[in-house]
């Protein structure tokens, strides 16, 4: 068809000019493909490796973990009967001593059985196999360390470490640990065989622990049916169930919310890559106004304009899909050697088509969402226009608007599909348009201010500022196009500095000054009287608050399935810390119901966190059944209570009346306040007396969440620079595009006597009020979005994090100004007779 | 000669949108043009004649009256209808020839012959050039070419279909004297080649346009004088 034959043509003589004038569009869109293929395909080798790895991962083809217990005898059987192998685990955090030293640090305990590992192997740092490292030296059972605990205990391999009242000998490090992926934990690890922590006074009743029983079937890929096994035979027991199908859930979970996240971001770089493509097919139009104007002389109807440039534009897009695809897919490759240690080890890197699939879907609509305006502009371009000059810009007609619509509900709904969040895609996508539209307003609002401003006599005799003002004024610096590019990208940076700056704040300078220096954990009842005469007795320390603690699962609610009721809330996922109380708590505030009063005995009550309650959808008179330690406990809910867990304090979502659970076997925890300097005297005291329990100093807990967040944080500023780099891309071209302008500018001010530095300074002025505008605008979004976050989120005070909010602007003026004057010496440098010349 | 009219104006009037408002360009014009005739538009800058060749090109809507040409009345057609119109019926000259610079020669004046619908238009469009004495330049692009070369292979492109209506806008103005003239003598002798084609310029040569059938006079949008068929 004709259309095609005319496209073919351009498409030659454009490649004959290297693609000039299509290069930034094709890179907006490589660039925006290319993270998105790149973190979808980072995210599918993941998922492989975790699949794939099941077994290896979880030690076993299933587990089933109990909580403050070991499985009783029946338990075991039902194990040995429906399993060809089993082991057993023992987790619980715990303090590691040097002797020598006297060093005291958190560690988490794994205590194994001479099964272990059922799948997989353990890598150690000499040549020592498991059974010859535990069993010890010189009549000590053997330890194997994490290398940071050996570093911060500051011991080596064949000197003593103490676990409660035991000694054992370091026999070797632990290098790696395949059944630990996607575990967080406070301390680092320790392996020891299990029969060798008896006499250490640790796993005594109401102890925190977990055991886990490791199991491995005859036919590995029954699983489902296992599981429905298990789900029959052992209800109410309390056990969890785990297998190889999915053996790292929380580790997935993150790892699924961290991708589809930092894939919506990728959006956000290839809706600013859009705005380059739409300024790109804009400039592209423009520069072929003569080409079309005749081709309309010649008899071509405004449809067959249409497609001309629309096969051209489809066939730019389509290589840059190409080789976005390819950068894509190549980079987790070469990215290997960055990843972290746990990711990498995971990971199975390969091509991943479902990956390219969605990068390659969001691609074409963009390319197709922001050229379908300009392209439709081709209908208003009259033959006239040869004779007249260019054409103005109007509105579309519907059909082509209509398009558009489509295309963009298209883009949601896929957007929605492959994050597999409306919220998420929703709020992020929706915060993405807001910012450009108010980039683009703002935009707009400047250039009609800086037309009424210059109407002022401020301007007389001052050149560079009078044409910066009115080059500015008129549209052709592309204003617009510039502020959005790379103001989007700016507010990105802005929002996640200032919000992750004051997370940071709130963690490492507030929080300690409400709070508490330590928790102790695994307080046994006979202990802790002198517990807390010893800090009472203590000068530094300001307050202690105790109080027993048992862990339980909600397992039902109103005799309906806990899921059922309350979906996904974390207070129902997994077991969870119950305490109980006879007098009302000091400092407690009930916010509705009543306390059950001093000494009542009767029928199980529950005071249930009020947010939480709310959230999840139950109040006074509902029902809900724990199970702790096997046994489950109904008790309706007669009150609740203002829980507040941002100062790191006791805090219970789930209170009993003691009557329901002092029978049960439990330990005590303990919130300890006391001066910064005496925390490590404080710690080596109670540690020293009482060996079996364990203190976690709230400071280096925070150090490791802080830690954690600066990774999200990170992950997100990546994010951002690639948008920032995208807007970049339009920045470019916005220059090169001016050139011609500015040259033909620069000519004329010459021959009316412009000095060369008035000129330049012209241009400078231009660029840096460019910058100006949009790292304005960009810190002004990011400060409403981080006192947005601090306010209703984490309900902290918000402070302006200056140096965040310094990088914005002098990143977008500096930016701008060094684009803006790379491309202006050009024009500057060229003859005025030259260039005159060259325009008549 | 048949005196079919190619183009018959009734109480033309053109007004165009500037920046401070309406301007009238064309006045009630009321204007035949005798199919096979050729007919010179001259006057002062500004006096519309390049506007009124656009109009009778079907380049440009009337404001109001009535455009009707080759017994169509073109008035109230549509872009597209006037584009499909305007194939293997119109030519047009312009004065900085407007060749696609993307294309070559050939390419240039087979795209046209395309879009009138016509066969082997790559043929025909090198007996054009050939015609012209472009044969060399079929393979070159226009910024190989010199002004009065370009011209030739816009003509070419105008003539190639075998127009019925040939419109030039001052076909000569960015030419030197002999190109210029050289250019005139092809598109007379081409255009009274083919049978019953009118020829309409706009020029400022008064020899040029004494060469004509008819002059028409235009000043400030109105036709003053008129002489000749």
């Amino acid at each position: 068809m004709i259309a095609l034959k005319i496209a073919k043509r351009e498409l030659t003589a454009a490649w004959r000019e290297r693609l000039h004038g299509f290069r930034i569009l094709m890179l907006c869109l490589i660039f925006g493909i290319a993270s998105i293929s790149a973190i979808g395909s980072l995210r599918g080798a993941i998922d492989a490796g975790l699949n794939s790895n099941g077994r290896v991962f979880l030690g076993g083809d299933a587990e089933i973990e109990l909580t403050y217990r070991q499985a009783n005898a029946q338990e075991v059987a039902w194990m040995t009967g429906q399993s060809l192998a089993q082991s057993q685990i023992i987790d619980f955090r715990s303090m590691a001593v040097a002797p020598a030293t006297n060093k005291r640090l958190l560690t988490q305990i794994k205590a194994v059985d001479s099964a272990y590992p059922l799948v997989g192997a353990v890598t150690l740092s000499n040549d020592l196999s498991l059974p010859e490292a535990f069993a010890g030296r010189d009549g000590l059972p053997g330890a194997i360390l994490a290398p940071a605990l050996l570093q911060r205990l500051t011991i080596n391999l064949g000197d003593q470490v103490q676990f409660g009242q035991k000694n054992f000998v370091v026999m070797a490090t632990l290098l790696k640990e395949p059944d630990n992926f996607g575990n967080f934990a406070l301390g680092p690890r320790s392996l020891v065989l299990t029969k060798d922590l008896e006499g250490s006074g640790l796993l005594a009743a109401g102890t925190l622990f977990s055991s886990k029983y490791r199991l491995l079937f005859e036919d590995g890929s029954q699983l489902g049916k296992a599981q429905q096994r298990f789900d029959k035979d052992w209800p109410g027991t309390g056990a969890k169930w785990k297998d190889a199908r999915k053996a790292s859930p929380g580790a997935d979970r993150v790892i699924e919310r961290m991708s589809r996240f930092l894939i919506l971001i990728g959006l956000s770089g290839l809706v600013v890559g859009g705005i380059g493509v739409s300024a790109a097919v804009r400039a592209f139009v423009a520069k072929k106004t003569g080409h079309i104007a005749v081709l309309k002389t010649l008899g071509a109807t405004p449809g067959q304009i249409f497609w001309i440039y629309t096969i051209q534009i489809t066939v730019y897009t389509g290589l840059s899909v190409v080789l976005g695809l390819l950068l894509g897919a190549l980079t987790p490759f070469a990215a290997r050697p960055f990843l972290p240690g746990n990711l990498a080890e995971v990971a199975l890197i390969s091509i991943y088509p479902s990956a390219l699939i969605e990068a390659a879907v969001y691609g074409c609509l963009a390319a197709a969402i922001f050229s379908i305006w300009p392209l439709a502009q081709t209908e208003h371009i009259r033959p006239a226009n040869l004779f007249r000059g260019g054409a103005t810009a109007q509105w579309p007609a519907r059909r082509y608007l209509i398009v558009q619509g489509a295309l963009l509900a298209a883009a949601l709904f896929g957007a929605v599909q492959f994050s597999g969040s409306w919220s998420m895609t929703f709020w992020l996508l929706g915060g993405i348009a807001l910012s450009l539209l108010i980039l683009a307003l703002i935009s707009g609002a400047f250039q009609f201010a800086l037309r009424r401003i210059m109407r002022g006599s401020a301007f007389q005799r001052r050149l560079p500022l009078r044409a910066a003002f009115s080059a500015l004024a008129s549209g052709s610096e592309r204003t617009g196009s510039v502020v959005m590019g790379i103001g989007l990208g700016l507010t990105v940076l802005a929002a996640v500095g200032q919000i992750d700056g004051n997370l940071r704040r709130s963690i490492t300078q507030s929080l300690p000054d409400k709070a508490p220096s330590f928790f102790f954990l695994d307080i046994q009842s006979t202990q802790l009287p002198e517990f807390n005469q010893r800090l009472a007795e203590n000068p530094a320390v300001r307050n202690v608050e105790t109080a027993p603690m048992l862990r339980g699962l909600v397992t039902r609610i109103n005799d309906q399935p806990a899921a059922e009721i309350g979906g996904d809330h974390w207070v129902l996922r997994g077991d969870r810390g119950i305490s109980y109380a006879d007098g009302l708590p000091e400092k407690t505030k009930i916010t509705a119901g009543q306390w059950w009063g001093a000494g009542y005995s009767g029928s199980p009550q529950i005071s249930f966190a009020a947010e939480e309650a709310e959230e999840i959808g139950i109040g006074i008179g509902d029902q809900l059944t724990l199970n702790v330690l096997g046994r489950d406990i109904t008790a309706t809910i007669t009150s609740l209570r203002e829980v507040d867990f941002s100062t790191a304090g006791m805090g219970f979502v789930i209170l009993l009346n003691e009557a329901a659970l002092r029978g049960a076997p439990h330990s005590h925890i303990a919130t300890v306040y006391a001066e910064a300097s005496a925390e490590i005297p404080i710690l080596d005291e109670l540690n020293q007396a009482f060996p079996n329990v364990t203190g976690i100093q709230i400071r280096e807990a925070a150090a490791l969440v802080t830690g954690v967040v600066s990774s999200i944080a990170s992950a997100a500023s990546i994010g951002a620079l690639a948008t920032l780099i995208t807007g970049f891309l339009i920045l470019i071209g916005a220059a090169a595009a001016g050139t011609a302008q500015r040259a033909y500018e620069s000519a004329i001010l010459k021959t009316l006597g412009a000095t060369q530095r008035e000129i330049l300074t012209s241009f400078a002025l231009r660029s840096a009020m460019i910058g100006a505008l949009a790292a304005g605008v960009a810190l002004g979004a990011g400060l409403l979005g981080g006192w947005a976050v601090s306010h209703f989120v984490f309900e902290n005070q918000f402070n302006i994090i200056w140096g965040n909010a310094a990088l914005v602007i002098l990143g977008g003026v500096g930016l701008t100004l060094i684009t803006g004057m790379l491309f202006a010496l050009g024009p500057l440098s060229k003859s005025a007779a030259t260039e005159l010349r060259h325009r008549d | 000669m048949d005196n079919k009219f190619a183009i018959d104006l009734q109480q033309v009037h053109l007004s165009l949108e500037g920046n401070a408002g309406p301007v009238d360009i064309l006045h009630s014009i009321d204007l035949q043009v005798t199919q096979g005739s050729s007919c010179a538009l001259v006057g002062p800058s500004g006096s519309g004649k390049s506007s009124l060749l656009m109009v009778m090109a079907g380049l440009e809507q009337a404001t109001s009256g009535r455009v009707t040409v080759l017994q169509e009345d073109i008035s109230a057609m549509s872009e597209a209808e006037l584009a499909q119109f305007r194939r293997g019926r119109v030519g047009v000259v312009f004065q900085s020839f407007h060749l696609i610079p993307s294309m070559t020669a050939l390419q240039n004046v087979a795209t046209a012959l395309e879009l009138a619908g016509q066969p082997d238009p790559f043929d025909r469009a090198r007996d054009k050039l050939t015609a012209l004495g472009l044969a060399h330049r079929c393979d070159h692009f226009p910024k190989q070419m010199s002004g009065g070369e370009q011209q030739r292979v816009a003509l070419a492109r105008a003539l190639a279909p075998n127009p019925k209506l040939v419109f030039a806008d001052e076909p000569t103005g960015n030419l030197d004297v002999a190109n210029g003239a050289s250019i005139v003598d092809s598109l007379f002798t081409l255009t009274r080649e083919q049978a019953e084609t009118t020829l309409i310029l706009v020029t400022h040569d008064i020899q040029l346009a004494q060469r004509c059938d008819r002059i028409i006079d235009l000043r400030d949008g109105k036709i003053c004088e008129s002489n000749g068929a």
